[in-house]
C-alpha cells in the first residue's frame, strides 16, 4: 500500500539542523494494522503526518498506492488523501459549530458528492455506529468517547483504505478506550488498513505489527 | 456546500454576539453613510439632464481678455441669442434667459402676491422639456403681452391651471400679461426655481440697455442641429462678437465658447478665463470621503476576523484534514463575509429610510428613497459583494494559508506580520477619523471667520427694503417719514445691496489714464447717507451731501480704486464716469462686497436716488428691530399699497453667500462622527480580544502582585501608541488638504495648529474611553477562575 523510502524530516533551529525523523524505511501492506511506539518526541506523530500528506518529509521517497507522493503538487496530494485516507485525532477536533451530522457530512461534502448520496451514506454509518438519536446534538453536548465515535465515524464516512489515529484514546477512560480499540480491530477485519500511533503496550497490542521509534530512528 | 458554509456562518454569528454587532453595526453604519452620498452624488449629477434634448442644448459663455488677465463668465449681450439663430446655421433654436431669478409683484382680481421668476425668449419651451399643461410651446412666449406660469402659480391666482389660461395678470403693477401657458413645477432635479416666464420683448421694452452690445446681462441658451459638432460651432462662433462690439481691440477681446447647458450646474466656476469646477468638487471630495468611511468599516471586520482567527484555526485545520482545498475556504470565508455585509445592507436600508428625511433637511435636497429604481437594487448588491470581497479577502486568504496540521497540534503562532497588519490598519483607520476631525474644525473655523469678520460695513441691525412700485418715485418722501417714525436711525439707497455688487464697468476715466486701457470698476449707486448709514468709514474726503448740488456728478471711491487709480490726494481730482465729468469727494477704507470668496475690487459709487430698481438700507437703533418694523410697513402700505411689503436682513443674506459652505460643514461633522464611531467600534473589538487572548497573562500578573493601574496601562498603552502614530500621520495630509480647501476663499484663517492639537487629544480620548471599559474589566477580573479555565 505504502512504501517510505529514507525519508528524513528536520527543522533548522539556530541555524542547526534539528532531526525529527532520520532515515526511515518502512513498508506497509494493505490489510495491515500498524501501531507505532515510543517516547515523547520520538516523532512518532509527525511519521503519522507524513503518511497522511499532511506534513513534508525533508528528503526520501513516498509512494503511496503506485504514486510518488513527493513529486505531487498540493492539489493532487489533497486529492490522492481526500480519496484514500480518514483521520482521528486524539483530541478528536470535530467542528463546534457543526452537529454531529453535519461534522460526518464535511468530508463527503469536498467530494462533491451528491446530497441525495450524501444523506444515505451519513444514515448509513449513523446506524453502525449506534448514534442515530446524537445526531443532531453538538460536539459539546456528547461525552469523550462519543465524540471520539464521531471522529472515527467521519474518518470512515468516504470509505478510506488507510485509517490514520493519533493516539485515538488518549482522551478517554479505560473502557471507552476499548470500544475504541474493538472497533478498530473490526474496521480492520472489514479490509480497512490502520496506522495508529500509542502510547499504550495494551492499545499497540490490537495491532498486526508494532513499529517502535526512538529519536527519529525506527528501532530494530 | 453552500448550505454548511451557511449553517456554520449563522451558528458564528450567534455565538459571538458582540462581534457580530460590531461587524453588521459597524459595516451598517458606513454602508448608509455611504449610501447617502451615493444618493447625493446621483442627485447632483442628475441636475437638469432630464431635457429631452440635453445633448443638443449648450450655453455660450465669454471669455474676455483685458487689463492683463483672462475672465470667463456666463453673463452675454441681450440681442446675442437671435444674432447667432440668425447667421450660424447649426443653432436651430436659441433664447435669452435671465439669471437674475428675482420676486416680482403680481396682482389678478383680489389678490397680490410675489412669486419668483424670469424672462426668457419664444425658444424657451420648444428647447426644454418643461412639461406645459395649458398653452401651446411653439407660442406660448411669443405674444410680447404673454407669459408662462406654473401650476402652483396658476392655482394660487386662478384657483386652476383651466381656468388661469387666456387671464390677464398684473406684473409690478405698470404692465399686465396674460397667461398664455401653465407649465409643471419644475421638478426636483432640475436646479432653476422660476415659477413665471415672462416674453423677451417686455424684458427689453424696461430694459433698453439690452439693446446695446457693449451691456452683458443675460445668459444665451442655444440648441444645436441634431447633427451639427459641438466642437466645429464652438470654434465658428469664437470671434462672433467681434463684428457687433465696437469696443473690441486688441486690448480688450471676447471670445465665445460652448458649454453644454446641463453642466451648468456642477461646473459654473471659472479661472483664468476657463471651466474650473463647482459644485462637482464637492461630489468628489465627497465621494472619496465615503470610500473612505466603507473602507474604515471594512478594517474592522478584517482585523476583527484575523484577531480572532485563532478560534477559527480548529475548524479550517479539520476542513483542510478532511478534504478542503484551500479555494474552498476563500470561498467559504468570503461567502461568511458576504453574507455579513448582506445582513449589513438591510440594516443600512433601514437606517436609510430613517435618516433621508434628515439628510434632506441638511443638505437642502429632495432625494427620495429609490425603491423603484433598479439600479438602485443593483448597486446595493454590487455593495454588498464588494464590501463582503474587501472585508472578507484577507481573512480569508490570511486564514486558509494555515497548515492544518499546526493548527491541530497547537504549534501553530501567528506571526508577527499579521500583528504588524492589523495595527496597520488600525493605524490608517485612526488616521483617516483624524483627518476628518481636522476637516470639520478648520471649515467650521473658516465658516466663523468668514461671518465674524469686520466686513468694514455693519451688517448688523441693516434691513433692505425693495425699490418697487410708488417707492421708485416716493423715495424721498418715504424717508423723510421713515427718519421720523421711532427705532430708525438712518436710512439710504443704493441699486445694489452690499451683499451683492456685481454691475462692473470700463467706464470710467481719469487724468493720466492710457486711453487704450481697459480697466474693469465694479460700480454701485447709492442715495445721500450711504457711507453712514452702512457705517463705512473713510480715508479721507466726505460722504455725498445735499449741501453740495454738484455731487450728483461726484464720486466715492474705494481704496482699491484709488490705487488703480493712482493719484496722490485724490480728494478734488477730476474722474469721468460715463461721459459723466465730475471730481473724486471721497475715499472709502476697502470694504467687503459680495463674499469672501472674492478679493476686493476697485470700486466707484455715484449718487443717484432715482434709479427705478435696488434696496432702500435702513439702520435701525439695536434692540428695536420690530418696532422700527412695524413702522416701515405702515410706511410701505401708505406709500406703496399695491405691493406686499417686504424686506431682507443683512446679516441673513450675508449668510446665504455661504449656503454651499454651510451644507459642507454640516455633512463633514456627521461623517467626522461617523468615521470616529466606526473607528471606536473596531477598536473596541480589539480590546475585547486582546482582553480575552491576555487573560492568562493578566491573571498571572495579578498572582504575582500588579495592581490594577499597571494592568490599565498595560493593556490602554498599545491601542493609544496606534493612534499616536495615526496622529503623526495625519497632522500633515490634513494640513495639505485643507489648505488646499481653504485656497477657494480670498480672505482665509492659516491652519491653526490648534485644530490639530484638538482632533488629536479628541480621537486619543474617545479612543482611550473605549478601550478603558474593557481593560478595567479584564484588569477587574478574578485571577482564579481566569487561571482554572486553563
Amino acid at each position: 500500500m505504502l512504501e517510505l523510502k529514507h525519508i528524513s524530516k528536520w527543522y533548522n533551529v539556530g541555524g542547526k539542523p534539528t532531526f525529527i525523523l532520520k532515515d526511515i524505511n518502512l513498508k506497509i501492506n494493505d490489510g495491515e494494522f500498524v501501531s507505532i511506539m515510543g517516547p515523547s518526541g520520538s516523532g512518532k506523530s509527525t511519521l503519522l503526518h507524513i503518511i497522511g500528506m499532511l506534513d513534508d518529509a525533508s528528503e526520501g521517497e513516498y509512494n503511496f498506492m503506485d504514486q510518488a507522493v513527493h513529486t505531487l503538487r498540493e492539489k493532487q496530494r489533497s486529492q490522492l488523501y481526500k480519496q484514500h485516507i480518514g483521520f482521528v485525532f486524539q483530541a478528536y477536533h470535530l467542528i463546534d459549530e457543526l452537529t454531529v451530522y453535519e461534522n460526518i457530512e464535511t468530508p463527503l461534502i469536498y467530494q462533491n458528492i451528491k446530497s441525495s448520496e450524501r444523506k444515505a451514506m451519513v444514515a448509513d454509518i449513523l446506524d453502525r455506529f449506534q448514534i442515530v438519536g446524537k445526531k443532531d446534538l453538538f460536539p459539546t453536548q456528547l461525552s469523550g468517547g462519543q465524540q471520539q465515535l464521531v471522529g472515527i465515524a467521519r474518518a470512515l464516512i468516504a470509505k478510506p483504505r488507510l485509517l490514520l489515529a493519533d493516539e485515538p484514546t488518549g482522551n478517554l477512560n479505560s473502557r471507552q478506550g476499548e470500544e475504541i480499540m474493538d472497533l478498530f480491530k473490526q474496521l480492520n477485519k472489514d479490509g480497512v488498513t490502520i496506522i495508529q500511533v500509542t502510547h499504550s503496550e495494551k492499545n499497540a497490542g490490537y495491532g498486526s505489527h508494532i513499529i517502535n521509534l526512538l529519536d527519529g530512528r525506527v528501532e530494530q | 456546500m453552500l448550505k454548511n458554509y451557511l449553517i456554520v456562518a449563522f451558528r458564528n454569528l450567534k455565538r459571538n454576539k458582540a462581534f457580530s454587532f460590531i461587524n453588521i453595526f459597524g459595516l451598517a453604519l458606513g454602508m448608509v453613510c455611504s449610501l447617502l452620498i451615493m444618493l447625493w452624488v446621483l442627485d447632483e449629477k442628475s441636475m437638469d439632464t432630464w431635457h429631452a434634448n440635453d445633448s443638443r442644448l449648450f450655453v455660450v459663455y465669454e471669455q474676455q481678455t483685458y487689463d492683463g488677465k483672462v475672465e470667463a463668465g456666463y453673463y452675454t449681450p441681450g440681442l446675442l441669442y437671435q444674432e447667432l439663430k440668425k447667421n450660424i446655421p447649426e443653432v436651430e433654436m436659441a433664447t435669452g434667459f435671465n439669471p437674475g431669478t428675482d420676486n416680482a409683484t403680481f396682482e389678478a382680481g383680489e389678490k397680490i402676491m410675489k412669486v419668483k421668476g424670469t424672462f426668457t425668449g419664444a425658444d424657451f419651451f420648444r428647447m426644454f422639456s418643461y412639461p406645459l399643461l395649458k398653452g401651446d410651446r411653439n407660442t406660448v412666449l411669443k405674444d410680447p403681452s404673454g407669459m408662462a406660469i406654473s401650476r402652483s402659480m396658476a392655482n394660487n391666482f386662478f384657483g386652476s391651471p383651466d381656468s388661469a389660461i387666456g387671464k390677464t395678470i398684473r406684473f409690478e403693477n405698470k404692465s399686465v400679461f396674460t397667461v398664455a401657458g401653465v407649465f409643471e413645477d419644475l421638478p426636483n432635479n432640475d436646479s432653476r426655481r422660476f415659477q413665471y416666464l415672462i416674453n423677451w420683448e417686455a424684458y427689453v421694452k424696461e430694459n433698453q440697455w439690452l439693446t446695446e452690445w457693449g451691456n452683458n446681462g443675460p445668459h444665451t441658451y442655444i440648441m444645436l442641429r441634431a447633427d451639427a459638432n459641438p466642437a466645429l460651432v464652438e470654434k465658428k462662433i469664437a470671434k462672433f462678437l467681434d463684428n457687433y462690439n465696437k469696443y473690441l481691440d486688441a486690448n480688450f477681446k471676447i471670445e465665445l465658447h460652448l458649454q453644454k447647458w446641463s453642466d451648468m450646474y456642477l461646473h459654473s466656476n471659472f479661472k483664468n478665463g476657463k471651466i474650473a469646477g463647482g459644485r462637482i468638487e464637492y461630489t468628489h471630495i465627497f465621494s472619496v470621503v465615503a470610500i473612505f468611511i466603507l473602507l474604515i468599516a471594512c478594517i474592522n471586520f478584517m482585523n476583527l476576523a484575523t484577531a480572532r482567527s485563532m478560534k477559527r484555526a480548529k475548524e479550517i485545520g479539520v476542513r483542510k484534514v478532511v478534504g478542503a482545498v484551500r479555494s474552498s475556504l476563500i470561498r467559504q470565508f468570503i461567502g461568511e463575509a458576504i453574507l455579513i455585509s448582506f445582513f449589513a445592507v438591510l440594516l443600512a436600508i433601514l437606517f436609510l429610510a430613517l435618516l433621508l428625511p434628515a439628510f434632506n433637511l441638511l443638505t437642502n435636497k429632495q432625494i427620495e428613497f429609490p425603491f423603484r429604481s433598479w439600479t438602485f437594487w443593483l448597486s446595493l448588491a454590487g455593495l454588498v459583494i464588494i464590501t463582503g470581497f474587501i472585508a472578507g479577502s484577507y481573512p480569508a486568504l490570511f486564514l486558509s494559508s494555515f497548515r492544518p496540521i499546526a493548527v491541530l497540534k497547537g504549534t501553530l503562532r501567528l506571526s508577527p506580520t499579521s500583528a504588524s497588519l492589523r495595527k496597520g490598519l488600525v493605524v490608517f483607520q485612526f488616521m483617516l477619523s483624524i483627518i476628518l476631525i481636522v476637516g470639520t474644525i478648520v471649515v467650521s473655523e473658516q465658516i466663523k471667520y468668514v461671518q465674524t469678520k469686520n466686513l468694514g460695513y455693519n451688517k448688523e441691525n441693516l434691513i433692505y427694503i425693495p425699490v418697487e412700485g410708488d417707492l421708485t418715485t416716493k423715495y424721498t418722501l418715504f424717508k423723510q417719514q421713515a427718519l421720523k417714525t421711532p427705532g430708525i436711525q438712518l436710512v439710504s439707497r443704493t441699486n445694489q445691496a452690499p451683499t451683492r455688487i456685481e454691475n462692473s464697468t470700463f467706464g470710467v476715466k481719469w487724468d493720466g489714464k492710457d486711453p487704450n486701457a481697459r480697466i474693469a470698476f465694479t460700480q454701485v449707486s447709492v442715495g445721500y447717507d450711504y457711507a453712514k448709514t452702512l457705517k463705512l468709514s473713510f480715508k479721507e474726503g466726505r460722504d455725498f451731501s445735499l449741501d453740495f448740488p454738484t455731487d450728483s456728478t461726484n464720486y466715492l471711491i474705494n481704496e482699491q480704486a484709488l490705487k488703480r487709480i493712482g493719484y496722490k490726494d485724490p480728494v478734488g481730482k477730476p474722474l469721468t464716469f460715463w461721459e459723466k465729468k465730475g471730481t473724486i469727494v471721497g475715499v472709502l477704507k476697502d470694504f467687503h462686497v459680495n463674499s469672501m470668496h472674492a478679493p476686493i475690487v476697485p470700486l466707484v459709487i455715484r449718487l443717484s436716488e432715482t434709479d427705478p430698481w435696488g434696496s432702500i438700507l435702513v439702520r435701525t437703533d439695536p434692540g428695536k428691530t420690530q418696532l422700527a418694523l412695524t413702522g416701515i410697513e405702515k410706511l410701505c402700505k401708505e406709500l406703496n399699497p399695491k405691493f406686499p411689503f417686504t424686506y431682507q436682513f443683512a446679516d441673513q443674506e450675508y449668510q446665504k453667500l455661504y449656503s454651499e459652505e454651510k451644507t459642507v460643514e454640516k455633512l463633514s461633522d456627521c461623517f467626522a462622527v461617523l468615521a470616529i464611531v466606526i473607528s471606536c467600534l473596531g477598536l473596541l473589538g480589539l480590546a475585547m480580544f486582546t482582553a480575552e487572548q491576555r487573560t492568562r497573562e493578566i491573571g498571572i500578573r495579578k498572582v504575582l502582585g500588579a495592581s490594577i493601574q499597571s494592568l490599565f496601562a498595560l493593556l490602554s498603552k498599545d491601542f493609544l501608541k496606534l493612534v499616536l502614530v495615526a496622529f503623526l500621520i495625519a497632522c500633515p495630509l490634513a494640513w495639505w488638504i485643507m489648505r488646499g480647501w481653504l485656497q477657494n476663499f480670498e480672505y482665509r484663517i492659516p491652519v491653526s495648529w490648534w485644530a490639530f492639537a484638538l482632533a488629536g487629544v479628541a480621537a486619543l480620548m474617545i479612543a482611550l474611553c473605549t478601550i478603558s471599559f474593557q481593560a478595567i474589566k479584564a484588569a477587574l477580573a478574578n485571577p482564579v477562575k481566569s487561571l482554572r479555565t486553563e
